[in-house]
């Protein structure tokens, strides 16, 4: 198999990764924080160095508030609800949040759900053509009770990297809290948590991470509404809630969560198993050169923008040409003329054994903009270990395909 | 309602039969799997001859094209658009009230096949009659009928050529409740200890490409039922223990002698007990696109190292008096209309396809069985 689908999880996974976590099932399995005995105490300072690892992977300044989440969908709706879940009575008051079209469904179901609820207004800025948000047009619909920007890093449609940073310090300047989605980015871009002004950044860990699925995380900045102290309760002021509660080693006493980070957002056993991976994927990410694995994937969307720029059957959505591959993450959606991208992803994994992914991409206000709703596109997304050889098969397909 | 046997009088005149044959049949289960041509006959004759209860499983609705050979619906039905099994039930108890008959419209799967046959709060039938149109569901009844012991009449037809064979299933080597028919000597080889898998979609004809003769299906349902009484009433020695094959139009019938099939194969089935169809092996999936008014079914390939490609050509041959067939090396495309309604129909090469025009599963299998084969 050819895969081609590693905007939705990496494969292979990064060396090792495997082996760590049997290892880790094998002979250290203990449940982290729950008693004092060596191999808890070890499980989780495997959780603590994991976290340290993610901290300074993510220039983040405190690594006690990275949150493990079992995906980024879990960390978003941490964030999105923990900051704006709580119900609002009182209209006047209601907090008014910015996304972006091209956000996934686990921004933008989350945040439509609020929004019905009547717990905040949305507003959903547009991108242009190619798939770019223009950061100014985020300002422009700043409001007095705007609190969030929630936003992706990069479409997971087509790949497009928006401008975090600039959207970061619009928010700092207007003292709105900016959540990033990392989905397609973590691992394979730079993400500053301090440069960037990210207040919430959520991560999966199975992605540009190379590690295994049920990872991911939550960063929480120190901006951000902090946890309710039962000893003292104020209500006027504007408190985070937890997102799942229950069980956190440590404190077992107070009645709610421990207002503690990472504790207070962390109910329940963690995947350890899965972090133990994630950790070994994060020590090959340290060791190679930040920049290989993203050049290697531009290259690779750059052979396949070329290939196809005089294909008259193909439409290619976001920017093309010389240099486009340096607007993208290594993701990329196309049409082929005459062909559902349902049958073009089968018949590419029927008879040329190649991995791809048809349909909206759980974005359909993306697909809407770009009117391929609803039959969405073909998404072809490459990753640091695809070959050149394995280009010039799918070129080969696409070329047949279109003949 | 006490069993009134004097309607059986002329069935009890028989040998081998008697008023305790027909107490056996009064108190016995049959699960009818499908209620199609061979499903109504087998129904209509078992409830006629007095079967206390029985289960009978279809998940399609009755059509017009069905009348040619689905007894036990008429005009009415087709016009009501009700399901086959609900329609045979109707149907049954103004036959003989004296039966008990639960209906399910449901498809049958590996994973509820086996509470299916409890349906009614019985314990599991006393033996399972094939009315069904596809090779998948035949293998998943096989796995059951081996697993749980319980007898199972093979029956197909399509064209004018019929095939039946009474499957008495071996116990688990060693056991010590080993089933009376055994004890008789009576144990026939199960489905896989003849043929090891199920044909791959697409290589057979099916009714609804190649056409179906009336009276060949009437023929193999009520030789179905014939085998079934003998097992229900305990006289196992006289169950056939040959399969038999028939073609009415060519005048050619033929017994195949199976019986050493058991004693030559390691049957994965019968003497490994793996029970592959019933652990989901060999099921097809089924995946609602993400947007669309399609289902996507994919088969488990026999062998993924050494997976047979489907003959789009001979496909398009049995598909073009259904409506438009476009096909290439990659892809095969079919417009059919069904019962009225128009899906579009993408085959591909190794046998999964995707059926636009319904959001519904098992629409889709349904279109597939009836038009691919599965």
């Amino acid at each position: 198999m050819i895969y081609f689908d590693n905007a939705a999880t990496s494969f292979p996974k990064a060396p090792g990764v495997g082996d760590a976590m049997a290892d880790f099932l094998a002979n250290h399995a203990a449940n982290p924080g729950r008693a004092g005995h060596r191999m808890a105490v070890a499980a989780e300072r495997m959780l603590d160095d994991t976290r340290l690892q993610l901290a300074k992977l993510f220039d983040a300044p405190d690594h006690n508030r990275v949150v493990f989440a079992l995906n980024c969908t879990d960390a978003l709706n941490m964030a999105i609800k923990g900051v704006l879940g709580a119900p609002v009575t009182d209209t006047a008051t209601r907090d008014h949040v910015i996304t972006t079209n091209l956000e996934h469904n686990s921004v933008s179901r989350p945040l439509q759900a609020l929004a019905d609820a009547q717990y905040v207004d949305l507003t959903r800025v547009d991108c242009d053509t190619e798939g770019i948000v223009d950061p100014a047009a985020i300002e422009a619909a700043i409001t007095p009770a705007t609190r969030m920007i929630v936003m992706t890093h990069a479409s997971n449609v087509l790949g497009t990297v928006q401008d975090a940073a600039a959207v970061g310090a619009i928010a700092r300047k207007h003292n709105v809290l900016f959540c990033l989605d990392a989905a397609q980015t973590a691992g394979a871009l730079p993400v500053s948590i301090e440069k960037m002004h990210i207040d919430l950044l959520a991560f999966p860990g199975h992605k540009s991470l190379l590690g295994p699925t049920g990872t991911g995380g939550l960063y929480v900045g120190d901006r951000c509404p902090q946890p309710a102290q039962p000893d003292n309760p104020n209500t006027n002021v504007p408190t985070l809630r937890p997102w799942r509660e229950g069980g956190t080693g440590g404190d077992s006493s107070t009645p709610t969560q421990p207002p503690l980070y990472p504790y207070f957002l962390e109910g329940g056993t963690p995947n350890t198993v899965g972090i133990a991976g994630l950790a070994r994927a994060l020590d090959y990410l340290a060791d190679a050169d930040p920049a290989s694995a993203i050049n290697h994937e531009r290259a690779m969307i750059q052979l396949i923008l070329d290939h196809l720029a005089d294909n008259r059957r193909v439409t290619i959505y976001g920017p093309t040409g010389p240099d486009a591959a340096t607007h993208r993450v290594g993701a990329l959606s196309i049409n082929i003329d005459g062909l559902e991208p349902s049958d073009a992803a089968s018949i590419l994994d029927d008879s040329f054994d190649i991995a791809t992914r048809p349909g909206l991409h759980c974005a359909p206000y993306t697909h809407r903009r770009l009117n391929t709703y609803p039959s969405g596109t073909l998404r072809i997304s490459p990753g640091p270990f695809t070959t050149n050889d394995d280009i010039d098969a799918l070129l080969n397909a696409l070329d047949q395909l279109t003949a | 309602m006490p069993h009134d046997l004097d309607r059986y009088h002329r069935q009890m005149l028989l040998p081998g039969f008697g008023e305790q044959g027909q107490q056996k049949l009064a108190d016995a289960t049959a699960f009818v799997v499908g209620c199609g041509a061979l499903g109504t006959v087998i129904a209509n004759m078992l409830a006629r001859a007095g079967v206390g209860h029985l289960i009978i499983a279809d998940r399609d609705f009755i059509e017009l094209t069905n009348l040619q050979r689905q007894v036990l619906f008429d005009e009415t039905d087709v016009r009501d658009g009700i399901p086959k099994a609900e329609a045979a039930k109707r149907k049954l108890a103004t036959i003989n009230s004296q039966v008990r008959v639960d209906a399910i419209v449901d498809d049958i799967n590996h994973k509820n096949i086996e509470q299916l046959i409890r349906a009614g709060d019985t314990d599991i039938p006393d033996i399972l009659i094939d009315g069904v149109d596809n090779f998948e569901t035949r293998f998943l009844v096989n796995d059951v009928a081996v697993k749980h012991a319980i007898p199972y009449i093979y029956g197909g037809a399509v064209g004018t050529v019929g095939m039946s064979y009474a499957i008495l299933p071996h116990a688990i080597p060693g056991a010590t409740n080993t089933p009376p028919w055994q004890t008789a000597g009576a144990a026939t080889p199960c489905l896989r200890c003849i043929f090891e898998q199920a044909p791959p979609p697409g290589m057979n004809p099916t009714c609804d490409t190649a056409g179906v003769l009336g009276p060949v299906v009437s023929i193999i349902a009520n030789y179905q039922v014939n085998e079934a009484l003998k097992v229900l009433t305990g006289n196992y020695d006289a169950v056939c223990p040959t399969m038999l094959s028939i073609d009415t139009w060519q005048n050619t019938y033929k017994q195949f002698k199976v019986r050493r099939a058991y004693d030559v194969a390691e049957c994965p089935c019968c003497k490994q007990r793996s029970f592959e169809h019933l652990d989901g092996k060999w099921s097809s999936a089924t995946t609602t696109l993400c947007g669309r008014n399609a289902v996507q079914l994919s088969q488990q390939p026999a062998d993924p190292a050494n997976r047979r490609k489907l003959d789009f050509d001979e496909i398009a041959n049995r598909l073009k008096a259904h409506g438009q067939v476009t096909a290439n090396k990659f892809m095969l495309r079919a417009d059919i209309k069904d019962n009225g309604t128009d899906y579009e129909l993408t085959l591909f090469t190794d046998g999964r396809a995707i059926v636009k025009g319904t959001k519904e599963p098992n629409t889709a299998k349904n279109i597939y069985a009836k038009y691919i084969g599965a």
